[in-house]
């Protein structure tokens, strides 16, 4: 690892000009993933601004609305009370991210801005546009199981690592960002973005710009609502594939439906296609089959992961099943 | 051996506790990278970028001048290795070949190979510096995919070719055949300690070593070689060893690496592997494809089976394991073929893991014996109890002790075998799929040469020592048991010193034959102990003067004399009366060369599967293990090494799977995020059995091995519950979710 | 100024930043100086560069107060160490293990304000003020911790590599309620890798200290 400076201000202000003043230089709240990319050489700060002091943490809910600070660890976002009752979804998804030690660092603002898990990015001997511009996409035709199946370019097909990002798309959280030029609110479909051209940016954050909170508001998903997560081993490993269901039943017929999946593409993969094929329909099996053909329209699989193209639409049955009797 | 020298277990106290199980909970345990050293400085190893080539420019200018760096090794400026140019094995583990020479020459033959040490003052920087060495490469087309190059395999060099008895053709033609293809892939040990060392030269031919290593007497026959030096001018310490499971058995190039960083700066060098470079600096198990065949007449008699392995090995260095041994014994077979190949790839040279090639060819030949019972529309079980070998068909002589039918029995009963529904696919639990499935494992026992030293204090200490190395199983805790069971003093007394190259020559620890060795010196000092004790009452103790040493008695930690059983003395009155501080002997156990018995441990493993209809997820929701491993000296560290056995098992059938992208020669998962290993919530409840049933030729223990069988034929018996829950026969492994959708 | 006479750098707003900025242009000076001295005879760059260190080495450490097992420590240490480089290569805690440095098999978890954590994402210096609590912290002299002592009666271990983790993470598993059920435990525990899979072994001692309900 590079030497590099390290501030802690207090106010958010002071952090944004630190990163404003140097090129290089980027926040640091739970480390969990900056420090890994750090030790491995992949990401080179000069400078960190350690955000830790900043008033960002807490859980709070008003106005129908609740608001997670970005500060806000993982573990603190997922026991909730009113996240568990009200907003289960987001608990589960959380609770099937990495590990309860690494749920104890990670904030919700690092979360979103964790990094892919392609290997090709991981190492630096190795092509990869996403770490380094023009140099090709390893996975493009290398090895590519846990790659994207949604969305992706010939410059890129790595997807976005996060389960909790899943279940804050799938809610339609929106993400209050604070900047040099003051604050704005991105709705969470647009924080990530697809790779197109420019893989390096995995979102559509400015220079300077600073997570401070998400919003959910409430919603009638609480009842049944479920997160799937499909993977290699049982705990501590990435989604294959993912899927947070979420249903607003009433009378056995589905009111609103909230899908979204995780592992398919460069940002967390919100399908309102499969949602509106739902509404209206009886909680059945019959639903839940037509949902997930709708939902893999556009799939495209390269050589190691087609079995996705199946994959993908028996994750999201299971989870809307699942979630249909939770 | 007479039966009188059977370890008597029926005075044993429940199961002892670990003796090194305080160290171990409190931190205080100190591994080979923990020892204190003054001025300990930091070795980073640098590795190729290309699989095979030569060096043409290595820049370590940028790196030499980085803070902190006292000096940066390459092929162009590292000191010699003396051994090398002598055109020996400096490193030699069992294989043939040229073991890879560390900073030898410009050439390249893996990616990932070591090409320069950077030593800097603190480890940060040290990392550093590393990542400022700039090579330019010759590279030359490399090849690395085993399943592209089948037309190169060769068989070893130096090895009877194939085996045959009867008619190897014989299985085509009968009634019932399975002709099937089987593959493992290649997997990495991954022990939880990193490989690491520290190196310090006290004197120009003198170095002491903290390392991790499996046998602390190979490692330093290893460094005596490379670096021409005389046995008391190599010291090695391996007091506790983090895991190991194969990948410590030998000396590898990392570690001649840190002798010459300490060389070359004049001060001692601290080196531990990064976890990626585990995967290509300490070896890791074959990717294997196997041919098997097998023919039955229809009422279950195997007539025949042919069982062809291919291998990878390195281009420098042949490996080679018995992948296809157990074929030739494992059941009462009249006709039987097996081959064994190998095929040089641009790779780091494989080596010995957990149930070395058993537990790869057990894969194929456990699951040929049930898509033969299938095909049969028998059970498995009884398929294998009609063809069940009383004695070894392979050498045609008495087994010293096998009681796997008892095995067999106790698992079933304990697993409920025979209350399941028999049909594929026909069983469900909560909408899951779910399968029964079973195998058998094996592995030769042995006892090799081994030497213990005693030492009885006045105040009642006794001290056992000998230079072995415990990588998990919990050595000092049993050779304690066998000594204060033979010695007849209570454990608590008992210190057993390891880990330490000039203590009395021990054995490796490796091949499931710690127990069955050191035991047996262990067993042997003991009794050397009490003759020297009886000696020594015989002399000075009194109403002893005139008795002879058949006449005494040992019990309890007192002689006493069978002609007057009133007259008793304690061990430690003995050394009083002889006005001794201590007493101290040594003594030497040899290896057994029986050529009247085969040797051999088995297991059996039943396994209960659940699997995800819609995501192929496989739980493996059950494991009932049995061992016919003689007798059990210990039944809590003997069932910690069964059910680590099974989880390295459930690694090996649903996960483990070490994947390189044949365009670079480069490792893809070389991390513990993406080579997945099992977890907590992978392993279930465990039952770990024990025939119990002591081998009356191996060693006065009546102890065969255990931590090969434990996972040799788990795999197996997983895909064979695949099979049985899902109705898919999966014969390549590891059975990921993707083989089931 | 002499090391010892440095200000504690409260790591405030933009307070540190002025020495640092110092450092870069002090580094960027010796570099030319380095260069100067280029042709000259290598024992004078020899001597440069032992100087260039030292201050440079200076300059890199920042002061960090950290109470470990209940002793306070004033360290200085480099921005990029990590609290588990500091504890096992500055002050010879090795108790906590390093097994990849990647957060990826969870050897090196401590308690870092009750909390359990992963020392080898964590760097030191973000951990300023707070308590830490490693393997060696865990027993109160000679008397283990429950924990511990449930790990030696169900033989939760084989070679003890990865036990210091296990058992922080198994105190800290109970304490957050999360020791109800095997199953739970098994989720709860997932976040350490056992390669000699001592899993089963470990779930029995933590599930017979959660059912012993004392106040671990």
């Amino acid at each position: 690892m590079i030497t590099f400076d390290y501030i802690k201000p207090s106010a958010n202000k002071a952090a944004i000009d630190a990163i404003m003043k140097n090129q290089n230089a980027m926040f640091i709240a739970g480390g969990t993933n900056l420090v890994d990319l750090m030790k491995r050489g992949i990401t080179t700060p000069e400078k960190l601004v350690d955000i830790n002091n900043l008033p960002l943490k807490g859980v709070n809910k008003s106005n129908n609305i609740l608001s997670i600070g970005a500060l806000t660890l993982n573990s603190e976002v997922a026991e909730h009370e009113t996240v568990v009752k009200q907003f289960p979804l987001l608990s589960m998804a959380l609770k099937a991210g990495a590990s309860p030690q690494i749920r104890n660092m990670a904030t919700v603002g690092g979360n979103m801005m964790q990094r892919t898990r392609c290997p090709y990015f991981y190492d630096t001997s190795m092509p990869c546009n996403k770490r380094a511009p023009g140099t090709g996409c390893g996975a493009l035709h290398g090895y590519n199981r846990m790659h994207a199946i949604f969305g992706m370019s010939e410059q890129c097909i790595a997807v976005h690592p996060s389960d909790m990002c899943v279940a804050l798309v799938a809610l339609d959280a929106v993400v209050t960002v604070s900047g040099p030029k003051g604050e704005r609110k991105i709705p969470f479909a647009s924080f990530h973005r697809l790779p197109g051209d420019h893989p390096e940016k995995d979102n559509t954050l400015e220079k300077g710009e600073l997570i401070t909170s998400v919003e959910i508001k409430e919603n009638n998903f609480s009842k049944h609502a479920y997160y799937l997560k499909v993977r290699d081993r049982a705990s501590y490993a990435f989604a294959l594939v993912s899927v947070a269901a979420a249903l607003d039943i009433q009378n056995n017929i589905i009111h609103d439906a909230r899908l979204a999946m995780g592992g398919v593409a460069h940002k967390p993969w919100r399908l309102k296609a499969a949602e509106n094929i739902l509404k209206g329909k009886p909680a059945t099996e019959a639903s839940f089959r037509l949902a997930a053909q709708m939902a893999m329209q556009g799939a495209k699989a390269f050589e190691y992961n087609a079995f996705k193209l199946k994959l993908a639409p028996n994750s999201i049955i299971e989870a809307l099943t699942l979630a249909s009797k939770a | 051996m007479e039966n009188e020298f059977f370890f008597n277990y029926d005075t044993m106290p429940d199961p002892m506790d670990r003796v090194d199980g305080k160290m171990k909970v409190t931190g205080a345990a100190k591994y080979a990278s923990e020892h204190p050293v003054e001025d300990v400085h930091y070795g980073v190893l640098v590795g190729s970028t290309i699989a095979r080539g030569v060096i043409k420019n290595i820049d370590t200018k940028a790196a030499e001048r980085a803070p902190g760096v006292i000096g940066v090794l390459t092929y162009l400026n590292s000191p010699k290795v003396p051994g090398y140019d002598a055109g020996g094995n400096p490193v030699k583990g069992r294989t043939t070949g040229q073991p890879l020479r560390v900073f030898y020459d410009e050439v390249i033959y893996f990616n990932g190979q070591p090409i320069a040490l950077v030593v800097a003052d603190t480890f940060e920087r040290a990392v550093h510096a590393a990542s400022l060495v700039r090579t330019q490469y010759d590279a030359e087309k490399h090849s690395t995919d085993i399943n592209a190059n089948l037309d190169k395999a060769v068989y070893p060099r130096g090895r009877s070719n194939d085996y045959t008895r009867g008619n190897a053709d014989a299985y085509k033609t009968a009634p019932v055949k399975i002709e099937a293809e089987y593959i493992v892939p290649v997997e990495v040990h991954l022990p939880m300690e990193l490989h690491s060392i520290i190196a310090k030269w006290d004197a120009e031919d003198k170095v002491t070593v903290y390392d991790k290593t499996q046998g602390v007497k190979s490692t330093q026959r290893s460094i005596m070689q490379a670096f021409k030096l005389p046995e008391q001018n190599v010291q090695v310490y391996a007091p506790f060893v983090g895991g190991g499971f194969g990948s410590a058995l030998r000396t590898w190039p990392h570690e001649i690496a840190a002798l010459l960083g300490a060389k070359k700066t004049g001060k001692p060098v601290k080196l531990v592997l990064g976890r990626d470079q585990m995967f290509t600096m300490v070896g890791y198990r074959p990717y294997t494809i196997q041919k098997f065949g097998i023919g039955a007449t229809a009422d279950g008699k195997i007539i025949g089976m042919s069982h062809e392995a291919i291998s990878q090995t390195s281009t420098y260095e042949e490996f080679t394991e018995g992948t296809v041994n157990m074929t030739r014994f494992l059941y009462d077979v009249p006709n039987v073929f097996t081959r064994y190949k190998i095929i040089p790839l641009d790779v780091s040279t494989p080596t010995w893991m957990r149930g070395p090639g058993e537990a790869t060819g057990s894969f194929a030949l456990e699951s040929a014996i049930d898509e033969l019972a299938y095909a049969l529309n028998m059970d498995p079980l009884e398929l294998r109890l009609k063809n069940y070998a009383e004695t070894d068909p392979e050498k045609n002589r008495p087994f010293s002790s096998k009681f796997l039918k008892d095995a067999y029995q106790l698992g079933a009963d304990k697993i409920g075998w025979y209350k399941r529904n028999r049909q594929p696919r026909s069983m469900q639990e909560n909408g899951w799929l779910a399968g029964y499935g079973m195998s058998t494992g094996t592995f030769s026992a042995s006892r090799g040469n081994a030497s213990a030293s005693a030492r009885l204090s006045a105040d009642g200490k006794l001290v056992i020592q000998s230079a072995v190395a415990d990588s998990g199983p919990g050595t000092a805790t049993v050779m304690t048991q066998i000594a204060s069971e033979t010695v007849g003093w209570p454990a608590n007394k008992i210190t057993f010193e390891l880990g330490d190259s000039s203590l009395p020559p021990g054995p490796t620890q490796g091949g499931s034959t710690t127990t069955s060795t050191e035991g047996s010196a262990v067993h042997a000092v003991s009794v050397a102990l009490q003759k020297k004790l009886g000696e020594l009452a015989i002399k000075a103790s009194p109403g002893f003067s005139n008795a002879k040493t058949e006449d005494l008695v040992f019990d309890n930690g007192k002689v006493i004399l069978s002609t007057n059983k009133t007259t008793t003395v304690s061990f430690t009155d003995i050394l009083k009366h002889n006005s001794l501080n201590q007493v101290e002997v040594t003594s030497d156990s040899k290896s057994l060369n029986d050529q009247k018995y085969s040797m051999y441990s088995f297991s059996v493993h039943f396994v209960k599967v659940l699997v995800n209809p819609l995501t192929g997820v496989v739980k493996v929701n059950r494991a009932v293990s049995v061992a016919d491993a003689g007798r059990i000296v210990n039944e809590k560290t003997a069932a910690s090494q069964i059910i680590g056995g099974v989880t390295g098992g459930i690694g090996m059938a649903l996960m483990e799977e070490g994947i390189l992208d044949n365009r670079y020669g480069r490792w893809i998962n070389n991390n513990f995020a993406d080579y997945h290993v099992p977890v907590s919530a992978d392993v279930p409840d465990i039952d770990s059995l024990f025939v119990n049933k002591p081998d009356p030729i191996i060693n006065p223990m009546g102890a065969k091995g255990m931590g090969e069988i434990a996972l040799i034929g788990f795999a197996a018996a997983v895909t064979n519950a695949v099979y049985h829950a899902t109705g898919k026969r999966i014969r390549s492994l590891p059975v990921t979710l993707d083989k089931l959708i | 100024m002499q090391p010892d006479q440095q200000p504690p750098c409260p790591h405030e707003e933009n307070a540190c930043d002025h020495k640092h900025d110092d450092r870069r242009t002090f580094l960027k000076k010796s570099s030319f100086l380095a260069a100067v001295a280029l042709t000259p005879a290598p024992l004078i760059k020899a001597a440069e560069k032992k100087a260039d260190e030292k201050i440079a080495a200076y300059f890199e450490t920042v002061p960090v107060n950290l109470e470990i097992n209940g002793k306070q420590h004033s360290l200085k240490v480099e921005p990029r160490t990590t609290l588990l480089d500091l504890l096992r290569e500055q002050l010879d805690l090795t108790g906590t293990k390093k097994g990849c440095d990647w957060g990826q098999c969870g050897a090196c978890t401590v308690h870092v304000n009750g909390k359990r954590v992963l020392s080898c994402l964590s760097l030191a210096v973000m951990q300023d003020g707070k308590k830490i609590t490693t393997i060696e912290g865990l027993a109160s002299g000679e008397q283990l911790h429950p924990m511990q002592e449930a790990f030696i009666k169900y033989d939760g271990f084989q070679c003890g590599y990865c036990t210091p983790g296990q058992i922080m993470s198994a105190v800290a598993c109970v304490r957050e309620g999360h020791a109800h059920s095997e199953d739970q435990i098994r989720e709860y525990m997932s976040g350490n890798i056992c390669r000699c899979g001592a899993y089963r072994n470990i779930v029995d001692a933590i599930s017979e200290v959660n059912k012993g309900g004392q106040n671990i």
